[in-house]
């Protein structure tokens, strides 16, 4: 009983961890950029709702619809001011030899949005105190915190959300024509640069709801954002590169794996559990669960 | 293929590297015990940058993983000397081989994963490491472990240690990239397919340089953790070296062999400025980082080359027919 009762909350965590993982596949899926600031964006969200919006008295779930916007124009302002400027080459010759620069620029401003956190939020751990937090709910004798639920149903309305935004909207072929074939999307009279402006705003703000959903489900720190980015490629690479569905039920698998762990082997040993199964899959699966299907 | 970048005097090159070391070894006739500690942050920050730019900046190999190897290193070491009672020098060697020895499987793993991928891979393998060493109460948890034995050793020991170690990595990384390996890994950097083509073993060329990487990596490592001597996992397997690794080869030069060099000195300079541990420094660092790559992604060495044309440690290659001084033939730096 306890074991399906770990099963079905690892699922219902794995909601949060598939959506974590979708803004990194859609970066990557787009521009061939591993975003290293994402977890840090997350983070970022999380930081904006429970210190400056929650405290000005704006109630959570009218928060929570503020934050994700502001988030695509944080991704979308960081991909034209700075990203895009390491793509030059990138740009230039279709798939140059371009993978350092953006690398390093994204991974200079993670260090720099962590180490503003730190500045001004310090280092005391956050959470979101909301009803859900303490909240359970008991189906067919299993209980489940509704948090967990809410990170399920999320997440998975936002893998539906992005799978028909790109499979049937203009604006989702024009994103996936980019990602396809460059030169031949700019000869149709795409704009490589606003499509990745794009993306990486909506990007971020999937970031902006994983962010809430991670500040209701547990406390968080400014170095949370590098565990955030870990679990966010960990999902992309148990998924498999390039694919939406599969990214998702990466998240599953390894927020299973994590709570499978903690229950067997302690606590301690949750987090190195799922870099286990991830190593594992490496070794055994390198292609993921689901390689490049859905866009 | 044999002509150098020649721009200054091979002489007078010869003549600063010499001055250079000279001025190190002579050190504590006109330093004081401030500079050689000033001096050996400097040599083991210079040797850290060296051998991450020696995976990024000629192997194509872009890492945020080498903390994996300072962890490595520095616990063997501290095992070694600490729980084994090898005694300090025999397990400071040890640190080399062990660091060396795990990177081949490490290597091997995280070479599936392409580039950015790469990247994150190897950090993750590093977090493994960092969790399972702190699950131990074999190496005192996550509280560390002292290492005894390393306290009765001199300073200036230190010092000589680190200062040899660093020109012997420099003279590694310039005879490595003169021979004749050095101009397939260059090929791989710029061209993988076209240099496989061309019969590089590209898969086994670029491991032997991740476990030369590692094991040099390691020597850092147990270098400071006979200084400190102290280790803790979340400080040993902390992604900050990578994040200096980087900052420093980027800043410095990146595929240049000064570049780390120039980098380290800037890097030891703001820490002294800015605190060693304050986010403001690391604020810094980060932003320096991003600005030099967008503006000068070839660094404060690239920039000296591109201005002056000159170079203390040629390695590059250039095509006959543009070391011969033609303008139409295509140049490659």
């Amino acid at each position: 009983m306890q074991l399906v009762e770990t099963l079905i909350n690892g699922c219902l965590l794995g909601g949060l961890y598939g959506l974590i993982g979708l803004g990194l596949s859609i970066n990557f899926g787009t521009m061939r950029v591993v975003h290293l600031a994402h977890g840090d964006l997350i983070v970022l969200a999380a930081y904006f709702l429970v210190v400056v919006l929650v405290p000005a008295g704006i109630p959570p779930l009218a928060a929570a619809a503020i934050v994700v916007p502001v988030m695509f124009g944080v991704g979308f302002a960081l991909q034209h001011l700075i990203v895009q400027h390491s793509l030059g080459r990138q740009l230039d010759r279709a798939l140059g030899r371009g993978v350092l620069p953006p690398l390093i620029v994204t991974f200079g401003v993670s260090i720099v949005l962590q180490n503003v956190l730190l500045h001004y939020a310090t280092a005391d751990a956050r959470t979101l105190q909301s009803s859900l937090a303490s909240s359970g709910v008991t189906l067919g004798g299993v209980a489940i915190p509704t948090v967990r639920l809410v990170d399920f149903a999320v997440g998975l309305g936002s893998l539906g959300l992005l799978l028909l935004g790109l499979g049937r909207t203009a604006l989702g072929r024009a994103l996936r024509a980019t990602s396809d074939d460059l030169d031949t999307a700019r000869l149709v009279g795409i704009d490589p640069r606003r499509m990745y402006g794009v993306a990486a705003g909506i990007s971020a703000a999937t970031g902006g709801v994983a962010g809430v959903l991670l500040a209701a489900t547990s406390t968080f720190y400014p170095s949370t954002g590098s565990e955030v980015l870990l679990v966010a490629f960990e999902v992309v690479v148990v998924g498999g590169l390039g694919s939406l569905v599969g990214t998702f039920l990466g998240g599953l698998l390894l927020a299973s794996a994590q709570l499978l762990g903690a229950h067997f082997l302690g606590p301690s040993y949750g987090q190195l559990t799922a870099h286990a199964v991830v190593l594992a899959i490496l070794v055994f699966r390198p292609q993921g669960l689901l390689p490049r299907t859905a866009p | 293929m044999t002509a150098r970048a020649a721009a200054a005097p091979g002489r007078l090159r010869a003549a600063i590297a010499a001055a250079l070391v000279i001025l190190l070894v002579a050190c504590p006739a006109w330093g004081s015990d401030g500079t050689r500690a000033t001096l050996i942050v400097f040599a083991y920050h210079a040797g850290l940058a060296q051998m991450w730019n020696l995976l990024a900046g000629y192997a194509g190999l872009v890492t945020f993983g080498q903390q994996l190897f300072i962890g490595l290193g520095g616990y063997t070491l501290a095992v070694g000397a600490e729980r084994l009672g090898l005694g300090v020098w025999p397990s400071f060697a040890l640190a080399a081989v062990v660091a060396g020895g795990l990177a081949v499987p490490v290597g091997a793993l995280t070479f599936r994963l392409k580039g950015g991928y790469f990247a994150v891979g190897s950090w993750l393998v590093s977090e493994v490491f960092r969790l399972a060493v702190g699950n131990s109460a074999y190496l005192g948890h996550a509280s560390g472990m002292f290492i005894r034995p390393a306290r009765s050793v001199e300073p200036w020991t230190v010092y000589y240690l680190a200062v040899g170690l660093l020109v012997a990595m420099v003279a590694l990384v310039v005879v490595t990239l003169r021979s004749r390996a050095g101009l397939a890994l260059m090929a791989i950097r710029d061209a993988e397919d076209a240099a496989a083509g061309l019969g590089v073993h590209v898969w086994r060329l670029k491991l032997l340089v991740f476990v030369v990487s590692a094991a040099g990596t390691g020597l850092v490592a147990a270098l400071i953790t006979v200084q400190t001597p102290f280790i803790q996992p979340n400080a040993a397997f902390s992604i900050q070296w990578s994040a200096a690794a980087s900052f420093m080869a980027v800043v410095g030069g990146l595929g240049t062999v000064e570049g780390p060099l120039i980098g380290a000195a800037v890097y030891v300079v703001l820490q002294d400025q800015l605190g060693a541990t304050g986010e403001v420094h690391l604020i810094v660092l980060g932003a320096i980082s991003v600005i030099v790559m967008l503006v000068a992604p070839r660094g404060i060495a690239g920039l000296v080359r591109d201005r002056l044309g000159w170079t203390l440690f040629p390695v590059a290659r250039r095509p006959p027919q543009a070391a011969a001084g033609s303008t139409t033939g295509p140049r490659a730096a």
